[in-house]
């Protein structure tokens, strides 16, 4: 009830907002015939600043019309302006002047259809456009006598090229990663998938940073049901500012209170395209080098570009290499610690008697011990990122020789304490995706399991596991296939099944089209080839 | 609604994490206060009635420096490995109390491998132990029960073992491999509660002594050594076994795993054996028939002379005969003590159910009577590299 | 008007009911009472329980998608309706609480000798109730990942201990008197077996109620066999042993010994009396929520689960001062009590709604 009325309460004063901001800017502006005035009204509008380039000139065979060209310094490309558009309405113009008149209507058109050598152009006589138009790197092009702009896509900024994917590394997969142009990463997407369906669906979010948001899915695969939840909730979306894709996963993930994502991320156009096809939603965001993609399955965490681009057996075996490292990286420390401070019976006999003479001497309680040393190291991986790239491995040196090294010897902490935190350390990078939930599990493991050992421990996955079957990632259950239990998905799960024998996409995402493939793909000689040299 | 209900949900999680946290660590001991019980020793005074409790506790990090050569004067530079304490109460727990006086630890028993009884002790009666052993959670079932050759326990517990640095986990691998070699028996602490739970079946125990040699120096060294085996009625010791009897014993239950056999005029090793209780009730008379089936490969000839298939034979029947005759060594010995160790009552029990009831109450009169059949079946597989004498 | 909204699909009904019939007798063994033919007494029990289940489910049949508080209210009309009512939901509600004992008492004895019982209790009654109140296809779907676990580890447990298994130890059969074993048999059916009569709470919301009944069947039959495999198992490696032993799983787990490195595996059994009492006890508790909810027509069971859980855990905290009071109950008195809710309650109701020709939801097949 209350929550209802402070929702309207609220939804009026953001209309009121909107109104407010109307009347001191320029939303329902339409553009003069003077063009005195028009220009006068940009200039208030888009202030002083010194890269709003306003370039008058008088056009004409008398040189008798009135023109400008309004840009931003930096974002469009010189040449194009020098060569497409300046030179031929200075110099053309005064030649064909004529022609106006008679077979065009107005003076905009005739510039559109006969004089302006660039590709894209469109008009326009709101002004709300024009100034976002020309402040995402558009040229407007305005003239005297004429209530409309001519809107010329001129984008021509620095930009970094594509490079290899710097977080998701492959070993034998493509070696292209996004970049912060949102072009580029569509091109990069249509360059893997040519098919006409590909649909790339443009927003802009953030009402002071009008980011470009694109969202791309396969029109025939996808379900229509997660692309217009998709787009509702992005729609939701009122914020001043997209700086990043990670500002819209914050915005539209499932379960913002849970320590699990729920949205995919990935650098990489040949993953976002797998994504694509196996039924899923993508989003770009115009200066971010990420795609998301949704909905995000739990087991997803553990697939790995190359899990497709080598045979199947090695990538099975790797699987399940990632599931224990990930099982690893959160019990580990939390199990030594309750086995160490409560259960030293569980311990095989031989392990005992060295893990206790390791444990002489040492003046911290073990839970105590496993937390310094688990925070020590992330302490020394947030350093080893964050300062400059030579500093940084002076850092892990210092961390791993100096520190691990000393504190064993000076008796701090016990050695085998430094081999349980070094190898969740490790393992923790296994799975990418749960890196970070990782770290944050295995220090609330061990403060459970510092409390009450293993039987904490256990409570505490029921807990976690509780919450897991609870989420949904865009109404997909986040642990599908494993619960519901779906055998069929189970291809692409804790085995990799051959390409030839994944014949269907994963039945939970309830693609379009399910199927992917012919039947019966498993490569076999064919007739004539047996046939050959060697005799029977 | 649902948002309500969420954070309901999160509020539950903050309270778990409240009341654990605010719950404390009750069970929580280091490992660097706790002390590694590696063997237990328990004697009863006959005369007072007072327990004695004998604890070996592993010393962490203890025996490091590894310089010393089994037999070589203990000490120098060689760091302890074990440590004995015990005291004396007129209870268990009065015992076990009266340790925290002068050990500074607390003793942590699911390590414990081997349980000792001193001989008096184990005399008297350990029914004690064996309630307070399985009521209480610490203990381990596989943990082996020993019998001191010596009248306490804790004489034979601080006797340094040869290759192990902690003297109670040696102790049990001589144990296991006498009983792997089918000498004495290995007896666990089920194998002990299932017989003492058994109406008629009589425990039994590894004996272990110590065996004495002059070193090099003309100095006495004492090491350990299984010594022979244990029979109880009840929980009373009433006799013991020696090694011959022993291995009847095992003949006859089943427990031969491999072994080596001398009959008089070769060496030969089991390689594989198995043996049957058949009971038979013939009016009053209970007959009972050991059979027994066995293959051997020969491993010393004495004769210089080719194994021939009438040489096979022979042997095979020396085999026999000697099988038989240590079965019917330990029958014969469990019969003087009147204690049913084979578990031919059990056996009984299985196949007579009914008559059972009668016979079960006076089975210690009936045993003695028992007529016992032993059956052998002994093969000779294979005979060594060579087939031909030297 | 519907409380619960969630589905559940048969698959996951099965390894609910599987979870919850595990519950408790992860340790606890059934059929005690009958001496080393405790497995007979465990095969007769899941036969009698078969029986108990065909009724049970032919009511639920009958009326579709409606709890038993529903069912009640319609067979015998408001007032007795809720009476009944409320006496299922009391032994839903105490027998979660004997559960919640069980489970402590064997922590408080074999790991935890100094963690006070309302710590172990509450701990486990906390983590019920935050999954009750995520729903019933929540705790479903934990069933699913959790009981396959569990069948796992109990069929490894049972492959490690096969060195150590004489099954001399079993003979002869049919020793006890037959009357105590057809005692130890009821006693198996009423615990564990027939305590999936709560199950009236759950049934509603399974998704397709044609196979309720086979599916419920198959389930008790798959543990049931399950947990004769394992009464047979304890008693063929531990002897009289496992006669007298509060856990013998528990026990045998401890002697599982193989090349001293697949060894000290009791934790194991931990585990999984921790999940499968996490089960059963959520269960219960969403049962007795739930039919609290619909007898006090509330719009939702959510805001009275954490009180009615701390409730639970405070029965639990006072019931038997000692577990000889406990074991006395469970072998003499749990029987009869439980026979009135298990057989007697759904079966007058069932032929009452027959002699009342009551066909609510126009099933034919009744």
């Amino acid at each position: 009830m209350f929550r209802l009325l402070k929702r309207k309460l609220l939804q009026r004063t953001s209309d009121h907002k909107d109104e407010a901001k109307a009347g001191n800017d320029y939303a329902h502006i339409k553009l003069d015939i003077k063009l005195d005035d028009n220009l006068n009204r940009i200039r208030n509008i888009l202030g002083e600043s010194n890269d709003v380039i306003i370039r008058e000139m008088k056009i004409g065979r008398n040189s008798n019309i009135d023109a400008a060209i309004v840009y931003i310094d930096g974002l469009v490309d010189r040449n194009l302006i020098n060569h497409d558009i300046l030179q031929p309405l200075m110099f053309n113009l005064p030649l064909i002047r004529d022609n106006v008149n008679q077979k065009h209507a107005s003076l905009i058109e005739f510039f559109k259809s006969t004089v302006l050598t660039v590709g894209q152009i469109t008009e326009s006589e709101d002004m709300v456009t024009i100034i976002s138009d020309v402040l995402s790197g558009n040229i407007a092009i305005l003239a005297e006598d004429t209530a409309e702009a001519l809107l010329i896509d001129a984008k021509g900024w620095e930009k970094r090229g594509i490079e290899e994917p710097g977080n998701e590394v492959s070993v034998r997969g493509p070696k292209e990663s996004f970049t912060e142009t949102l072009r580029t990463n569509t091109a990069l997407l249509r360059r893997k998938i040519k098919d006409p369906r590909l649909t790339f669906q443009n927003l802009q979010i953030g009402e002071r940073t009008k980011t470009f948001v694109t969202v791309v899915y396969i029109k025939g695969i996808t379900q229509e049901n997660l692309i217009t939840e998709i787009n509702q909730r992005l729609k939701r979306i009122n914020t001043d500012a997209i700086l990043d894709v990670g500002y819209i996963e914050q915005y539209i993930e499932d379960a913002p209170q849970s320590l699990f994502p729920t949205v995919g991320i990935s650098e990489r156009p040949d993953v976002t395209a797998a994504k694509l096809l196996e039924g899923r939603v993508a989003i770009l965001v115009d200066g971010s080098p990420m795609a998301l993609t949704m909905p995000f399955l739990f087991l997803e965490g553990f697939q790995n570009p190359d899990d497709y681009y080598t045979r199947p057996f090695f990538a099975t075996m790797i699987r399940w290499v990632r599931l224990l490292g990930f099982l690893l990286s959160i019990y580990l420390p939390g199990l030594f610690v309750s086995l160490s401070a409560f259960h030293p019976e569980l311990f095989p006999t031989e392990l005992l008697v060295s893990v206790a003479a390791a444990r002489e001497g040492i003046p911290f309680p073990v839970v105590l011990e496993a937390l310094l040393m688990l925070l020590l190291f992330e302490i020394l991986r947030e350093a080893g990122l964050r300062l400059p790239r030579p500093l940084g491995q002076a850092v892990s040196i210092v961390g791993a020789l100096v520190i691990g090294q000393a504190a064993v010897s000076a008796g701090l902490v016990g050695a085998p304490m430094v081999i349980v935190v070094a190898t969740t350390a490790i393992t923790s990078f296994l799975v990418v995706s749960y890196a970070d939930t990782g770290v944050l599990f295995r220090l609330l493991m061990v403060i459970v399991s510092g409390f009450l050992g293993l039987f904490g421990m256990v409570l505490f996955s029921l807990e976690i596991l509780s919450h897991l079957v609870s989420l949904r990632s865009l109404g997909v259950s986040y642990l599908s296939p494993l619960v519901p239990i779906d055998f069929k998905s189970f291809k692409d799960t804790f085995i990799r099944a051959p390409l030839w024998a994944m014949d269907n996409r994963p039945e939970s995402l309830a693609p379009l089209d399910k199927k992917r493939q012919a039947p019966n793909l498993m490569p076999r000689a064919s007739k004539s080839s047996q046939t050959g040299r060697e005799k029977p | 609604m649902k948002r309500k209900v969420k954070a309901k949900i999160y509020l539950t999680i903050l309270l778990i994490l409240i009341t654990i946290c605010l719950a404390g660590c009750w069970d929580s001991l280091e490992l660097n206060k706790r002390s590694i019980v590696s063997g237990l020793g328990w004697d009863l005074d006959p005369k007072t009635g007072e327990v004695t409790f004998t604890v070996q506790s592993i010393v962490p990090g203890g025996g490091q420096s590894s310089s010393n050569i089994s037999g070589q004067q203990q000490g120098g530079s060689q760091t302890r490995s074990i440590q004995v304490d015990k005291d004396t109460g007129p209870g268990m727990y009065d015992a076990i109390t009266r340790l925290t006086q002068h050990v500074s630890r607390f003793p942590f028993y699911p390590h414990t491998k081997v349980y000792i009884f001193g001989k008096e002790g184990a005399q008297y009666g350990i029914y004690q132990f064996f309630d307070v052993q399985a009521r209480n959670p610490d203990s381990r079932p596989n943990a082996l029960i020993v019998v001191s050759a010596e009248k306490k326990a804790s004489d034979i517990m601080n006797i340094p073992d040869g290759l192990e640095k902690i003297q109670a986990f040696g102790m049990a691998a001589e144990i296991n491999l006498s009983a792997q070699y089918s000498k004495y028996p290995a007896v666990t602490v089920f194998d002990f509660q299932k017989r003492i739970m058994s109406k008629t079946t009589a425990p039994i125990a590894p004996i272990v002594g110590i065996a004495k040699e002059i070193g090099s120096e003309g100095r006495e060294i004492k090491k350990l050594r299984v010594a022979g085996t244990a029979v109880f009625k009840g929980d009373k010791m009433i006799g013991e076994l020696n090694e011959r009897e022993s291995s009847g014993l095992l003949w006859a239950i089943n427990k031969v795993k491999i072994g080596f056999i001398t009959v008089p005029e070769a060496d030969l090793e089991v390689v594989k054996a198995k043996s049957k209780i058949i009971p038979e009730l013939q009016g009053d008379k209970i007959k009972i028939t050991v059979e027994i089936s066995e293959d051997s490969d020969l491993v010393l000839f004495k004769r210089r002379q080719d194994i021939t298939v009438g040489v096979v034979r022979e042997l095979e029947k020396d085999l026999e005969k000697e099988i038989k005759n240590q079965v019917m060594a330990s029958v014969e010995k469990s019969f003087a003590l009147d204690a049913d160790i084979f578990g031919f009552g059990e056996a009984v029990h299985r196949k007579y159910k009914k008559e059972w009831k009668e016979l079960q109450p006076k089975w210690d009169d009936i045993y003695p009577q028992i007529e016992v059949e032993v059956k052998v079946d002994a093969h000779l597989k294979k005979i060594g590299d060579i087939y031909k004498a030297l | 008007m519907f409380l619960e909204k969630g589905k559940i699909s048969n698959f996951q009904l099965g390894l609910l009911i599987i979870g919850f019939v595990f519950g408790s007798s992860v340790i606890i063994s059934p059929g005690q009472g009958a001496g080393h033919d405790a497995w007979i007494s465990v095969a007769l029990g899941l036969m009698e329980s078969l029986l108990i289940v065909w009724i049970f489910t032919t009511l639920a049949k009958q009326f579709k998608g409606m709890t038993i508080v529903e069912i009640n209210s319609l067979v015998y009309g408001k007032i007795l309706g809720t009476c009944i009512s409320l006496l299922f939901i009391w032994y839903l509600f105490h027998l979660g609480a004997m559960v919640l004992d069980n489970y402590a008492s064997f922590f408080k004895l074999e790991i935890y000798a100094n963690t006070p019982r309302i710590i172990i209790i509450l701990a486990l009654v906390l983590v019920c109730i935050s999954t009750v109140g995520r729903g019933i296809e929540v705790l479903a779907r934990c069933s699913a990942i959790l009981v396959p676990i569990t069948i796992l580890i109990a069929i490894a447990d049972s492959a490690l201990i096969i060195p150590q298994i004489d099954l001399k130890n079993l003979l002869p059969v049919l020793d006890v008197p037959i009357s105590q074993i057809l005692w130890a048999g009821h006693a198996a059916a009423s615990f564990p077996f027939a305590e999936s009569v709560a199950f009236l709470m759950v049934l509603a919301f399974v998704d397709i109620t044609e196979n309720v009944s086979a599916n419920f069947l198959k389930s008790l039959l798959i543990v049931g066999i399950i947990l004769i495999i394992v009464v047979a198992r304890n008693f063929a490696v531990m002897g009289p042993m496992a006669a007298i032993t509060n856990y013998p799983s528990y026990l045998l787990a401890q002697a599982i010994d193989i090349g001293e490195v697949l060894t000290r595996l009791e934790v194991l059994i931990a585990v999984n009396l921790i999940t499968m009492g996490f089960i059963k006890v959520s269960v219960l508790l969403y049962g007795t929520v739930l039919g609290l909810a619909q007898v006090l027509n509330l719009h939702s069971y959510r805001p009275i689960i954490l009180p009615i859980g701390i409730l639970m855990a405070i029965l639990a905290l006072t019931t038997f001062g000692n577990s000889v009071n406990m074991l006395n109950f469970a072998q003499k008195g749990y029987p009869v009590y439980a026979a009135f809710f298990q057989i007697g309650i759904p079966l007058i109701t069932l032929v009452v709604a027959k002699l009342r020709k009551l066909n609510p939801t126009g099933g034919s097949k009744a």
